[in-house]
């Protein structure tokens, strides 16, 4: 098979596929509740004790804190992903709080809050 | 000794049936309702990481070619061509298939390549196109080498390992639920690789085969699928980027910022990077070992059902 060929079939494949997956509406992310970020959390740390679950208003992340710990879980596509905050900043922007986790698997996430939840996690991390 | 024996580049030829494949599959999930999940984002890293496989093994597969046809030089047998010696190859080169990929989860510079095709919380035939772009990097070409020194020429042996890859595309499925017993018996399935995937406690090292599920009955590592546990697809700890070169690249940056810290000895810094995933220095991480111990602390009534004996 030739090169141009192979190109032409792996870029329209791709291409076809990814298109066809968004017009059916499989690029919808998760929103969670409190219970499935709880279980989101439990399902990366399972032997995690879990203090509460704070949510965003639009269900796309909760801050989590445990007995010994804190942490984020977001959603992350159609499911969601945790990360325990040790080593992390935070950039506050008008509407979104954005966590750089010195990850290189998970190098950020943008949580969306209002001026109320704002507040409120800001003084759960300072707590921590 | 002759070196000019070529056979097709069959996983080449492999990538329209592939993406009518995955449009099957897809058209499927939507028509029925049910038999797996699709999502984006997802479905395009994996199908990237799958351009970048073809599109490495077209830069880099110098090497490898030019390692085999070195031993090839060397080795005074020549099995010919004939169709069962084809056929032995394609077995023999499956139980090559079953202990690199059991390096591949138990070393963690060979895991480093391999994480990414485990890297999706997903389970469908894109999936199976996640694969690795830094193969070479791992050196586990050389466990190819008892097989050319046996006289198996290294085009045919290339030409086998293309067929048992294309043979796996189609077991990265939940559209299939168990095929007839005999099937399974012996041959690898959705089922039986749907367990692979899984990040269960349960499944964790588990069902390494390619084609033959044989070689985990042979050497004790093959769990079935439980219909009452459902394996949960992806990583130990699942990745928050769809960024394809992070994906890749993630768990070789993570090895070499272990192996580089300060304070460690040579034998902890060897660890890093050759220890099984999860090994740690200071006991902070966990093995596969560990996260079974812990969940069988959490689930004693699990003690001796399959993936716990």
């Amino acid at each position: 098979m030739s090169l141009e060929l192979l190109l032409v079939l792996v870029v329209g494949g791709i291409s076809a596929i990814v298109l066809i997956l968004h017009l059916l509406g499989r690029s919808k992310t998760l929103v969670m509740t409190e219970e499935t970020a709880r279980a989101g959390w439990l399902r990366q740390f399972p032997d995690s004790d879990i203090a509460d679950v704070t949510l965003a208003h639009d269900g796309k992340a909760a801050l989590i804190r445990t007995t010994d710990d804190a942490g984020l879980v977001w959603s992350f596509g159609a499911d969601s992903v945790a990360r325990v905050l040790h080593d992390y900043d935070l950039q506050d922007h008008s509407k979104t709080m954005r966590f750089l986790l010195h990850d290189f698997s998970a190098p950020s996430v943008t949580v969306h809050l209002n001026d109320t939840e704002r507040q409120d996690w800001h003084s759960k991390l300072e707590a921590l | 000794m002759t070196d000019q024996i070529t056979y097709p580049d069959v996983v080449q030829y492999a990538v329209p049936f592939f993406v009518a494949a995955v449009l099957a599959e897809m058209a499927w999930i939507v028509i029925k309702g049910r038999g797996g999940r699709y999502e984006t984002r997802d479905a395009l890293t994996s199908l990237i990481l799958g351009a970048g496989n073809v599109a490495s093994g077209i830069l880099l597969g110098f090497i490898a070619w030019g390692f085999f046809m070195f031993l090839w030089a060397l080795t005074p047998l020549n099995l010919g061509t004939s169709v069962w010696v084809v056929l032995l190859c394609f077995v023999l080169d499956d139980l090559r298939y079953y202990w690199v990929h059991r390096f591949g989860h138990r070393i963690r510079w060979v895991w480093a390549s391999h994480v990414n095709h485990h890297s999706s919380q997903h389970y469908n035939l894109t999936t199976a196109l996640r694969q690795t772009w830094t193969y070479t990097f791992t050196f586990m070409m050389v466990v190819r080498a008892p097989l050319i020194l046996l006289g198996f020429h290294p085009a045919m042996v290339l030409f086998v390992g293309g067929l048992n890859l294309i043979y796996q595309f189609w077991i990265h499925t939940e559209a299939i639920g168990r095929m007839p017993r005999w099937v399974e018996a012996i041959m690898n399935t959705p089922s039986h690789h749907r367990v692979h995937h899984g990040r269960n406690a349960r499944y964790l090292d588990a069902n390494y085969a390619g084609v033959f599920i044989v070689w985990d009955k042979l050497f004790g590592t093959f769990v079935p699928e439980l219909d009452e546990e459902k394996p949960d697809y992806g990583l130990v700890q699942n990745l928050g980027t769809f960024n394809p070169i992070r994906v890749v690249f993630h768990e070789w940056v993570g090895l070499f910022r272990d192996v580089f810290q300060s304070g460690l000895t040579l034998r902890q810094r060897f660890g890093y990077a050759f220890g099984p995933p999860g090994y740690s220095h200071d006991g902070s991480r966990d093995t596969s070992e560990t996260i079974k111990a812990k969940h069988l602390a959490r689930n004693p009534q699990d003690a001796g059902t399959p993936g716990f004996s």
